[in-house]
């Protein structure tokens, strides 16, 4: 039988919820307010900009390799004989640049960066060093989180056009020179079916804009909210990973939904 | 001049501040002294506001600081300084960033007036020019504690505030940090205030001292004005205190 002390957890985890999208808000608002101060906080954008990019280029790389050669062996496997060839090319280009490579990125660089980002202000906090910022006279969102919301606003976009560059060609490397199923013009031909270019804009920078910053907005405010020690810090790592992974796949329907 | 009055801070259903009143005189070096769990750090962290207080006033040279905005609260912050228990230097950055955070961030200086200011602070503690291109963990506890109180004067502060300055030290840095923290307060005529349980170290810096009890200001005096009374409570509490 349901008692008073279930319901008074599920009010509470309900409670708690709301006041966690809240606070995230106005995370996102005070950020906003930070960002006329960009000049001032120039050092820690270039910083964060780097870092969002060097350490994460390389993973990215694997990812969008495997991902084109995978999205070819499916495509080609469950395609094969039923429609020409250069229209399975096109299916392959747009699952993979719309979907396939933004949202698989955006998944791994949610567990990577949004766990560093989260430890890395959560240890932080725990040790002070936030309040040290303050003592400075800096405004620890100005210095820790406006540069990474910016970077992750600006270098997923520009990862994900490199990702899927990087697809394509592992395609066509896959389809051209070792299966050899198509040729490349026919692939070129694919590539070039019922281009839209919105599409690309859509699957390039759209999308990884909206994961980018929800990956440095959740990982920068769970940093924040750490509580405790080393513990503390590997739940808000945890909890940044897990709720940028939802956002994504969130989004992922609802942008595609209202813009396609 | 520092004035605090019935500064109140609770958290959940423990109330740790129960109205602390204490005046704080320029150029004066006062010891807050009281065992663990008194809330030594919550009133300092409070009258700067790194934690906010639930209620009382805090005037510095006058003015109100509970009733500044954001901006008001940076800008008062330019003239304290905080030297943390544990330090906390920023662990992204080396020494020399450490140390010219501030002056990069808000003074228009060249990067040769900031390198000779940061050698400067740093042979104030005692230390060379090796350390300036290590990071904060591979630096000793001592060290550490010195590069933190060369930090906080880079500032030039006028208030320094220090959190449990000798914790964790062993007695020759602890002396040592004691020796840094009277030598500074000369040559930067700031006003220190210094939590702590170590009765060495209030008896060999403090112009004045205050005994926290139960979360108010029981006695404040010179050192020479605690009485038997007030010593007894010191003794009584003496096993939480690091002689």
């Amino acid at each position: 039988m349901l008692d008073r002390e279930y319901f008074e957890n599920l009010g509470e985890k309900g409670i708690n919820f709301f006041t966690t999208i809240y606070e995230i808000f106005i995370l996102f608002i005070e950020s906003l307010a930070a960002i006329p101060k960009i000049w001032f906080y120039r050092r820690q954008l270039v910083e964060q900009l780097y870092n969002f990019s060097a350490k994460t280029l390389p993973i990215a790389a694997i990812i969008s390799i495997f991902v084109g050669l995978g999205s070819t062996v499916q495509g080609t496997y469950q395609s094969s004989g039923l429609i020409p060839r250069y229209v399975t090319v096109n299916v392959i280009f747009k699952s993979t640049v719309i979907e396939l490579s933004p949202v698989i990125l955006a998944l791994v660089l949610a567990g990577k960066l949004g766990a560093s980002l989260a430890a890395e202000i959560g240890s932080m906090r725990i040790s002070e060093q936030i309040e040290a910022l303050e003592t400075m006279s800096l405004d620890p969102v100005g210095f820790l989180v406006m540069p990474r919301v910016i970077a992750g606003l600006v270098m997923l976009p520009v990862i994900t056009i490199f990702a899927n560059f990087l697809a394509i060609f592992s395609s066509f490397f896959v389809s051209t020179a070792i299966s050899q199923w198509v040729t490349a013009h026919e692939f070129v031909n694919g590539l070039k079916m019922d281009y839209k270019s919105f599409e690309i804009i859509f699957g390039c920078i759209i999308k990884p804009a909206v994961y980018g910053f929800f990956i440095s907005l959740i990982g920068s405010y769970f940093g924040l909210k750490t509580k405790g020690g080393a513990k503390g810090v590997g739940e808000s790592s945890t909890l940044a990973v897990v709720v940028s992974a939802i956002m994504i796949v969130i989004f992922d329907y609802y942008l595609g939904e209202l813009l396609l | 001049m520092i004035k605090v009055r019935g500064l109140k801070k609770r958290f959940e259903d423990k109330e740790v501040l129960k109205g602390i009143d204490i005046d704080i005189f320029d150029n004066e070096t006062i010891v807050i002294l009281g065992p663990s769990g008194q809330g030594k750090t919550v009133m300092i962290k409070s009258m700067i506001r790194l934690m906010e207080p639930d209620a009382g006033e805090i005037y510095f040279d006058d003015e109100n600081i509970r009733e500044y905005n954001k901006r008001e609260l940076e800008n008062f912050r330019k003239k304290i300084a905080y030297v943390f228990q544990n330090s906390a230097l920023f662990d992204f950055l080396d020494v020399r960033e450490n140390l010219a955070l501030f002056l990069r961030m808000h003074k228009r200086m060249q990067e040769e007036e900031i390198e000779n200011k940061i050698i400067e602070a740093l042979s104030f503690v005692g230390l060379t020019k090796d350390v300036l291109d290590k990071y904060p963990e591979e630096l000793s506890g001592g060290m550490k504690k010195r590069v933190a109180i060369a930090r906080a004067m880079i500032k030039e502060p006028k208030y320094i505030f220090y959190d449990e300055p000798t914790t964790g030290l062993d007695k020759k840095n602890a002396e040592l940090v004691s020796n840094l923290i009277k030598v500074l307060k000369e040559k930067i005529s700031t006003t220190s205030i210094i939590v702590t349980h170590d009765i060495e170290l209030m008896e060999n810096v403090s112009d004045r001292v205050a005994l926290l009890k139960d979360g108010k200001v029981f006695f404040v005096g010179k050192k020479e004005e605690i009485s038997d009374e007030t010593l007894e409570y010191l003794y009584s509490i003496g096993d939480t205190y690091e002689i």
